[in-house]
Order: C-alpha cells, then structure tokens, then sequence
C-alpha cells in the first residue's frame, strides 16, 4: 500500500469539529428548551431543534464540497455535490 | 405517548448502542416504542430524530480521532440514498413480516461473519508512524491510531461496496430505518476497511439519511416535538458517550460489540415478524 505525500493539514478538519460541537451545543439548548418551557416558547425551541437536526448534515456535506474543490478533490466535491442532489430528490419524492 | 422520564434514558441507551456499533440505533428504539404502546408512526419520527442526534454527538469525537473517512462516507452514501427511494416507492410490494424476517437473516448472518473472523486485516504499520489520523485526500484509504501505532487501511472491492450500498439503501427504503446494520459490515467485511473506522463512517452517514427522513416527518406533520425532544436530549448524551466509548474500544472488542448487537437486532426482527 503506498500512502500519498503527507500533507501536514491532511486529517486535520479543526474548523468542522469546532462547528459541529456548535451545532451539537445549539441542539442541546433547543431540545432542553423543548422540553421544558411551556407554550410558544417551547414549540419554538422544538422547531429550531427539528431544524439543527436536518441541517446540520447538509451543513457539514457542504462544508466538505467547498473543503475538497479547495484543495483540487473535484472528484469528491462532485460526489457531495451528487449526494445532496440524491437527498433534494429524496425530500420532494 | 411515554412520559419523558422514560424517552429520555430509551434515547440514550439505543443512540449510546448505535454510536458505539455504527448501527443508527433506531432499529431498537422503535421497537420498544411500540411494545411501550406507542403508535408505530409516531414512533418511526422518534427513532429518526434519535438516529440524527446520535449521529451529531458523535460526530466531532469521531472526526477528531481521525476514524470517520468522509470521502468514503459521501461516495457509499449516494447508491444508499438512491436505493432507499426506490425503496420507499415500490414499500407495499413487500409483506412487512417477510421483510422483517429477512433482515433478521441478513443482521444475524453479518455478525456470524463479523464474529467468526480471526485477527485483524489492518495492521499496524511504522511505515506510517508519521501520518496525522484520518483520510487521504482524493483516495479511499487512510489511517488511524490504534494506541500508539498507526494502522493504514485503504478501501477494497469498491464496486461490490458500491452495489452492496444499493441493496442496504432499498432495505432502509422499504423498512424505514437508517440501516447502519447493514452498512458497517458490509465496509468491514466485503470492504475491508477497519470496524471502528466502518462504525464512525457509518454514524455520519445515517445521520444524512435520517436529517432527509426528518425533514419528510416534519413536512407531514408528524414530529411531536415535546416527546422529539426528550428523546433527543437522551440521544445527544448517548451518541456523545458512545463516541467515547467507541474510541477506546480494541478493534476486535469493536467486532464482537457489534456482532453481539446484531444478533439481539435480528433476534428482535424475527421474534417481533408475526
């Protein structure tokens, strides 16, 4: 098995993971606020619960598809690209 | 509906479960939902909801260990979404208690073949001792730390993987599950790659597939966000903890924590199929 050259930014994704504990802290509150507050305000928190869990894989695949045209990996930005396209048809069928 | 008391641990074990095996999670927590008395569709958006959650906890833990290989991840995840349309769309030619029954074979046939491997295809290399944890750029392989060594691996038989996604993503369509008991070991057992990587691979992907599930549930209306959310704080601390979990897991306990999973899956399948 040959490795290509290491790029010393090769697996690290710092600015994804720091975004993703964002998300993930954003649907904590939301899900916390869901459950406990009463009325408007709790099925406000659920909507915005409802909405980190769709867009939060949306968000990182289109995070990836810019990451990768970046760095010249169009094969895989056209992949992404070709998924998100997939999970449109998938949502409206 | 359960009172939240009793969603709230469901959702953490089932996503703790599915975050440490890559197996979603909501083919356990939608069963017992149902045996708790719940209507099955309104248990089918909880189970998504805990998937998507599960998946997110996990996420930044498996992304900075270097064990999720994303290219792979995006590249198998295409056939598994256009398969489970199709899926959804011919779901009434197939009986429900056959198809149960059938995923029952396949979950307790997958942890045979997981469980009765010897030693690991993946080994420690210090050719690689200098290489960061994580994917290769434009390839399919990549490496990861197991201790303090590093064990390259790179993705095999790609087109099998790639047709063998297809029938996973139909599987997902037909029963509406995410079907992460079906992807990690088809990349671990026909693909080669290594379990723990297959497992965090997975967890991102199910993830996609059940955020596309979700968005369906909440245009039809059927999101209980009160019930959603106790299931969700529960998912978000399970899928975190299952991360951790996971991490420090040898590859060969990884292979039997999984396999034991996907015998209680099946069992669970072919009891619950009339």
């Amino acid at each position: 098995m040959t490795a290509p050259v290491p790029s010393p930014l090769a697996g690290r994704q710092r600015r994804l993971v720091v975004a993703l504990q964002v998300v993930f802290a954003v649907a904590v509150a939301a899900s916390i606020g869901a459950l406990v507050l009463p009325g408007r305000a709790g099925d406000v928190a659920g909507g915005v619960m409802v909405a980190v869990l769709v867009g939060a894989p949306a968000l990182r695949i289109g995070w990836l598809v810019q990451r990768w045209l970046r760095r010249g990996d169009r094969r895989f930005a056209a992949a992404a690209i070709a998924l998100l396209g997939v999970l449109v048809v998938a949502v409206v069928t | 509906m359960p009172a939240a008391w009793i969603l709230l641990p469901l959702g953490l074990g089932t996503a703790l479960v599915g975050s440490v095996g890559g197996l979603g999670g909501a083919i356990l927590l939608v069963p017992l939902l149902v045996v708790l008395g719940v209507d099955p569709r309104l248990a089918a958006p909880l189970g998504i909801m805990s998937v998507a959650a599960g998946s997110l906890a996990a996420a930044p833990r498996q992304l900075g260990d270097g064990l999720v290989h994303q290219r792979l991840g995006v590249l198998l995840e295409i056939p598994a979404s256009a398969g489970a349309i199709v899926g959804a769309l011919v779901g009434n030619v197939i009986d429900a208690d056959v198809l149960a029954r059938l995923l029952g074979i396949v979950a307790i046939g997958a942890a045979f073949a997981g469980a009765t491997r010897k030693g690991m295809r993946n080994l420690p290399s210090p050719t690689f001792g200098a290489e960061p944890a994580g994917e290769w750029p434009g390839t399919l392989g990549g490496s990861y730390h197991l201790g303090d060594e590093v064990v390259p691996y790179s993705a095999r038989r790609v087109p099998a993987g790639l047709g063998a996604m297809i029938g996973a993503g139909i599987i997902s369509g037909l029963a509406g599950i995410g079907g992460g008991f079906v992807k990690t070991p088809v990349m671990s057992e026909l693909m080669h790659v290594p379990v723990k990587v297959a497992a965090a691979t997975t967890t991102f992907t199910v993830g996609i597939t059940a955020a596309a599930g979700l968005a369906v549930f909440s245009s039809q209306g059927r999101v209980d966000t009160h019930a959603g959310a106790a299931v969700v704080v529960g998912s978000l601390a399970g899928g975190l903890l299952g991360a951790r979990v996971q991490s420090r897991l040898h590859p060969q306990a990884a292979r039997w924590v999984i396999s034991g999973l996907l015998v209680g899956i099946g069992v669970l399948l072919l009891v619950t199929a009339r």
